[in-house]
């Protein structure tokens, strides 16, 4: 009774010691929703998928919007780790730690998602033993190429990772562990470059290919799409891991990454953009003359109830952030105008996600039917956001217990106080 | 005994003449019970509901005000459709090639079939799906208590977590063809069957057969100037070379349903654009 | 030897463990285990195998007679089908015959009425029980306090009046139908030649929505599209029989017997034309002073010269019929509109349309009908034949006060909402269970249920009066004594005394009301029919979500009205009447339906009828209109004037 009093303070203060008030309060909002998470995953994981609002109509929901995202901007692990070992650009290695850590933690909550998202979790390795592979090289399915691509490309997260792990100040004492991590180090330029071969598959198959394939739906159908979504990883990726340690540090008031590394990667976000927000013209265009019209359909028509114009409109207004202030070089040099043009193309990327899965869904696909409507159920708000605080808690547990800033290491020698 | 290898020669498809159809609902109570469909106390969740026969009700309300108005009934199920060959791809069904686990596949009759056991229930071919012809067991099929006894043991109850969709009632072919090779006939074209809408309807609405048999009736009422399909768009395409130059910019899904209505406000309630000048330019 | 140290085991163990667990992955095994486990997760229900055969039937649900043909597995009837086509109820008999609240044993009441408390008890105290109240009745001189309600006119239900009518009673009843309605009007049911008619003007009657016999008209309807048959239809909302004619003549709710006064007024003045009918030149008289042309075209929405130009297509016709009675499985009519179209066709000397009568079947008692016995009959004890007038009354309310003072007993297989108020409910079969000259039964029957021919048989016997009603014991004997279709000669009176009034009714109701600004109409819904289906899963499953979505029952309003009182499509609504008012609907928006009208679907709002059927929307019949019609004894619930907020 006393040992397991004893392990539970242990525990709290490990957790919880030296936190300001403000932190505890989030870190039990954020504790909250995980454990929201663990009742109702286990509601949906036993009792189905009757209790998300998905349903014939609606296919899929929240959780594919949640693997959308976040393999999209996941992205920014497989272009910026490219920039850092193929490139050589040093200056991006202060950040390269946490990088790898939030593409890991993206992937694995994308599996995550999906586990919840199969009728049938426990059929899940199919993907794998039967897959959908038609004559030659190139897979039949879509998601047959996602699968594959994103479990190859998840095993090289976790060999991108190990370092990161073993060079906790315990580990990284013993000499075969530290060797270890050293040879790691100097040949994670192989990991890189698979890592971008294996995510231009996989980001265009998931973020377009897998929409853009449906023939029958006049809605997606575009067979630029999956070379559209590279390169929309490929922007939104860059800013968004330029903000989740900004974000961090601004929280711990602490330096973790030099101004410097932000504004090399906002710079290659924002030059990443131009050629998307070009794509996006192209796309858009496309779509409403030749594709649409060749689906019988009138592009515009195609929008509607609440999911409606204004998402695209929405979605122009936000390039005009990462188009302006990160390419501009007067911009981009102040902190503030950085921030804006980064958070605005994530933003224009969530965006793209939702108006994919979202309008596409909601579109009528008989001419006397209307548009439909997703509301998510509590199960489905409390996987998705509880998923959303575990990655949180991991990384603000990375940030506490191991190296993943250099920089502050670097500067700080003593501990970092929540 | 050694049974020739015989390739299958048949094509099944349907056709059914909404001017015919009385909305009398009887072919949805047959699919219902040739199929095993589940059943709950509320069945009102239309949109989670399990049915591989919707009986659609349309009206002109999009085109038409009062009194000019028309109403019908158009009873859709799976559309079992071919895609056509585009360029050097083959044709493809809009769901076949996307299942991850290929539990969906066009068979050599042109039936599209659906293997629940192997469904992951990822619901992609669902996505693809134009005419939302396959549900989703969102819930746990169940059957209460004496129901249990008017099941069939041709159908397989699926799980939760898996789609099922109409498959022409292929188990009726596969009775059928028990029948005929019991009885000797061991050719694989020798085989016509009913599915159980068909089947029921009195009016003569629905009609099956084989379209590769250009006598059958239903090849003849596919051909006839009363045929549309359910927005199959490449169908107004008069002009073969242009036909042949949008199929192969892409695939249409080609469906083996064809409806029949000499009512052309029901035929302009089957296109999103009935005039379609831009598909028209396109070409 | 070297010495063997910990570290060596250690080293040992987990090499085994590791090669072990590797082997067991590259097996296979834990793939198969999840596969299994998948499996067994799910516990999915495996339906029993066994034998499969097919056995014929026919059935005794109704004078039809659907044939059918049942596919066995075993000793479980898994699918009907027909060759000669069978009634969407029949088609779906299964979920009868295997529905989880069947009754399996006599009930007897055994709290309030409504509450649905019953306890199970054998069927011979249950019998002596009714026939002891019955003999007292009888021996007090009472018999004629002993009334029935009849489903229809099949067998059993020609039994019951045998019986009843044997106890001294005159107060045997049929639920309103076309046939009861029209009979009590015109001294006998309509028998309409379909097949040889060339045109055919309907006033509301859905010929292709279950009107009349459904497996008859489904056959009507090939044939006369194939024929080139001209279909003129007259009808408030644009249904599929509207859909499916050669012309859709829109009236304003409720005006279908004014259209008809119109078009006879025109035969009679300007083609000089006569009927047979007693008190013709009575009624003509008063047709022609009451109801001019342009007062039918401001009543009925159709412009004179519509009126005119159907009114010369229709007599000009080779053989022209036109028909009454307003709805489809639920049907409607007042005595004068009745009495209006079958004098067209007496007009055009049609020949598709005769009177006939059955020999068995009496529908007229002491009063005219079912509601006439609600609101005037004095009843201490009611049979209900598996009736349901509860339910399908307007006046269903009102019954069940009187159901609360009567002794009731009911027979049917599964509760309804008038069994729920039955102080004894005698459980009968589906068809499937049933005996006919033609069949055995196809299935054992449920546990300790009847035959409803034998559940009567069986009262006869046990009451003195009608100990030899029957000469027979057992029900499939009674086949020899069944009742015999002829024509009646089709005399027939016009009976303008009493139709006056209803006549009156009529111009009064179609007056402009300030109060109750719209008119409200029924539609029905395929296979739920005027209520009788709800309780089956497989009904429920063909419910389009434009009538019942998310357990939200819905009415349909036409656009331009919706916009006049600012409704949007998916909002509430409460509907009133002078009656009372309806629970929360919802409005869809559709111009299928004529300005100034809301049409609400029939067949839901059950209070009582298995956890299928209960709960599910409202009866529009509780609000709707309910004068009791003086010929027909039935009230003319088709249009009702309502406002809505």
């Amino acid at each position: 009774m006393e040992k397991s009093k004893n392990l539970f303070t242990a525990i709290y203060d490990g957790i919880f010691g030296g936190t300001s008030k403000n932190m505890r309060i989030a870190l039990y909002v954020l504790f909250g929703l995980t454990a929201l998470f663990l009742i109702f995953a286990i509601q949906i994981l036993f009792w189905g998928l009757g209790y998300t609002d998905m349903d014939n109509n609606f296919t899929w929901g929240a959780w594919i919007i949640g693997d959308l995202g976040l393999v999209g901007l996941g992205g920014g692990a497989f272009t910026t780790g490219y920039i850092l070992y193929i490139f050589r650009v040093d200056k991006l290695r202060p950040i390269i730690n946490s990088t790898v850590l939030i593409g890991f933690m993206c992937y694995l909550f994308t599996f995550v998602f999906l586990l919840f998202d199969l009728g049938q979790p426990l059929r899940c390795w199919f993907g794998f033993a039967y897959p959908n592979w038609g004559k030659g090289v190139y897979p039949h399915s879509m998601l047959t190429e996602v699968f594959f691509c994103l479990s190859f490309y998840f095993c090289v997260l976790i060999v991108e990772l190990i370092p990161v792990i073993l060079e906790h100040k315990v580990l990284i004492k013993n000499k075969i562990i530290a060797a270890i991590a050293h040879y790691m180090h100097l040949l994670m330029w192989t990991m890189a470059a698979g890592g971008t071969f294996l995510s231009f598959f996989h980001q265009g198959s998931l973020g377009g290919g897998m929409w853009g394939v449906l023939y029958a739906k006049t809605v997606w159908f575009a067979p630029h799409f999956f070379y559209m979504a590279v390169v929309a990883a490929m922007a939104g990726g860059t800013s968004f891991m330029t903000l989740m340690p900004y974000i961090a540090g601004k929280i711990l008031k602490k330096e973790l990454v030099p101004m410097e590394t932000f504004q090399i990667l906002t710079r290659v976000s924002g030059f990443i953009f131009i050629f998307y927000f070009i794509f996006r013209i192209y796309d858009l265009y496309m779509v409403a003359n030749v594709y649409a019209p060749m689906g019988g359909r009138n592009y515009f028509d195609m929008w509607g109830g609440y999911y409606g114009f204004w998402m695209i409109v929405l979605e122009l207004i936000l390039f005009m952030g990462p188009l302006v202030f990160l390419n501009i070089k007067s911009f981009r040099d102040q902190e503030k105008f950085m921030v804006t043009g980064a958070a605005c193309g994530v933003g224009a990327i969530v965006i793209s996600k939702l108006s994919v899965l979202l309008h596409g869904f909601s579109a009528p696909n008989f001419p006397w039917k209307g548009f439909t409507a997703y509301t998510p159920t509590i199960q489905e708000w409390s996987i998705t956001l509880g998923c959303f605080a575990v990655m949180i808690l991991i990384y603000m547990a990375f940030v506490k217990w191991f190296p993943l800033f250099p920089h502050l290491e670097h500067h700080d020698e003593h501990e970092a106080h929540h | 005994m050694i049974v020739k290898d015989v390739k299958m020669k048949r094509r099944w498809g349907m056709a059914i003449d909404l001017d015919k159809c009385t909305g009398c609902g009887k072919c949805s109570l047959a699919c219902n019970q040739e199929n095993n469909m589940p059943i709950f106390e509320d069945d009102s969740d239309v949109p989670k509901r399990v049915a591989f026969l919707e009986l659609m009700k349309l009206t002109n309300d999009r085109d038409a005000k009062f009194p000019n108005v028309k109403t019908a009934y158009l009873p859709k199920m799976c559309q079992q459709c071919e895609g056509n060959k585009q360029g050097k791809h083959p044709a493809e069904p809009p769901c076949v090639t996307v299942c991850p686990a290929v539990a969906t596949d066009r068979g050599d009759d042109g039936v599209v079939s659906q293997i629940w056991s192997r469904c992951i229930g990822c619901r992609y071919c669902q996505t693809a799906c134009p005419y939302e012809a396959r549900a989703f067991n969102w819930w746990k099929p169940e059957y209460e208590g004496s129901f249990k006894n008017s099941l069939s043991t041709d159908v397989s109850v699926a799980s939760r977590g898996t789609i099922v969709k109409c498959t022409f009632c292929s188990h009726i072919w596969k009775r059928e063809r028990d029948k005929a090779v019991a009885a000797g006939k061991l050719d694989i074209n020798d085989v016509l069957y009913t599915p159980a809408c068909v089947n029921t309807c009195p009016t003569g609405a629905m009609v099956f057969g084989d379209l590769n048999d250009p006598d059958s009736e239903v090849s003849k009422l596919a051909n006839s100037d009363r045929a549309v399909r359910l927005t199959n768009v490449i169908d107004d395409i008069k002009d073969p070379a242009k036909k042949k130059a949008l199929m192969d910019k892409k695939q249409f899904p080609n469906p083996k349903v064809y409806y029949l209505t000499s009512q052309k406000w029901l035929r302009d309630m089957m296109r999103f654009n009935p005039r379609n000048d831009a598909a028209k330019k396109n070409s | 030897m070297k010495k063997i140290e910990r570290k060596d085991f250690l080293k040992l163990g987990a090499g085994a463990v590791a090669g072990g667990l590797s082997g067991w992955v590259f097996s296979g095994s834990p793939f198969m285990a999840f596969q299994w486990l998948a499996e067994w997760t799910q516990d999915q229900y495996v339906p029993v195998k066994g034998l499969e055969k097919y056995v014929e039937a026919v059935s005794d649900s109704c004078p039809n007679g659907c044939k059918v043909s049942v596919r066995m597995i075993g000793e479980r009837a898994v699918k009907i089908e027909s060759k000669e086509g069978v009634c969407p109820a029949c088609q779906n008999a299964l979920q009868m015959l295997y529905h989880p609240e069947r009754i399996g044993m006599p009930l007897k009441l055994d709290g309030a009425k409504g509450s649905g408390k019953y306890v199970p008890v054998k069927w011979d105290v249950a019998l002596k029980d009714i026939s002891s109240r019955m003999n007292k009745l009888i021996s007090e001189g009472k018999g004629n306090a002993i009334a029935a309600i009849n489903k229809n006119e099949s067998l059993n239900g020609q039994l019951m009046e045998k019986f009843i009518k044997a106890a001294g009673s005159n107060n045997v009843y049929y639920e309103a139908s076309l046939k009861s309605i029209t009979s009590a009007t015109l001294g006998g049911f309509i028998n309409y030649d379909f097949a040889n008619t060339d045109y055919v003007l309907s006033f509301g009657a859905k010929l292709v929505e279950g009107w009349n016999s459904s497996v008859d008209m489904q056959k009507v309807f090939t044939n006369w599209k194939a024929k080139g048959t001209k279909i003129v239809q007259a009808d408030t909302v644009c249904t599929m029989t509207a859909s499916h004619a050669n012309e859709w003549v829109p009236v304003k709710p409720g005006t279908e017997a004014v259209l008809a006064f119109g078009i006879a007024n025109y035969l009679i003045t300007s083609k000089k034309m006569t009927s047979s009918g007693d008190e013709f030149a009575k009624w003509s008289q008063l047709i022609i002073n009451k109801f001019p042309l342009a007062k039918v075209a401001t009543f009925t929405g159709v412009k004179e010269d519509v009126i005119k130009k159907i009114a010369d297509e229709f007599s000009k016709a080779k053989n022209p019929v036109a028909v009454a009675g307003k709805g489809g499985a639920g049907v409607s009519a007042s005595s004068a509109e009745i009495i209006a179209v079958y004098c067209l066709n007496t007009l055009v000397k049609s020949k598709a349309a005769t009177l006939m009568k059955n020999s068995a079947v009496t529908y007229t008692g002491d009063v005219a009908g079912v509601d006439a016995l609600i609101k005037d009959g004095k009843f201490s004890m009611l049979f209900l034949n598996n009736a349901n007038p509860v339910y399908k009354s307007a006046l269903g309310e009102d019954l069940k006060k009187k159901m609360e003072k009567a002794f009731v007993v009911s027979i049917n297989p599964i509760m309804n909402d008038s069994a729920a108020y039955a102080d004894y409910i005698l459980p009968s079969l589906s068809y499937l269970e049933a005996v006919t000259p033609s069949n055995k039964e196809v299935v054992k029957k449920f546990k300790e249920s009847k035959d409803a021919k034998d559940i009567i048989i069986a009262l006869a016997k046990a009451v003195d009066k009608t100990k030899n009603t029957f000469s027979f014991s057992d029900g499939i004997d009674s086949y020899k004594i069944a009742g015999k279709d002829s024509a009646t000669g089709g005399k027939f009176s016009f009976n303008v005394d009493k139709v006056k009034n209803v006549i009156d009714a009529i111009e009064k109701k179609l007056a402009q009301n300030a109060e109750y600004p719209l008119a409200m109409v029924p539609v029905e819904v395929p296979l739920v029919g005027d209520g009788d289906g709800l309780a089956f899963p497989y009904v429920l499953k063909s419910i389009d979500p434009k009538v019942m979505l998310y357990n939200d029952m819905y009415v349909q309003i036409n656009r331009d009205t919706a916009k006049k009182y600012s409704i949007s499509e998916g909002e509430s609504l409460v509907i009133k009447s002078a009656r009372g008012k309806l629970g929360k609907v919802y409005a869809t928006l559709t111009d299928t339906v004529a300005p100034d009208t809301v049409a609400i679907p029939l067949g839901f709002g059950h209070k009582n009828f298995t956890k299928y059927g209960s709960g599910k929307g409202v009866n529009p019949k509780t609000i709707m209109a309910a004068d009791v019609d003086p010929l027909t004894g039935t009230a003319d619930w088709w249009s009702t004037r309502v406002k809505i907020s």
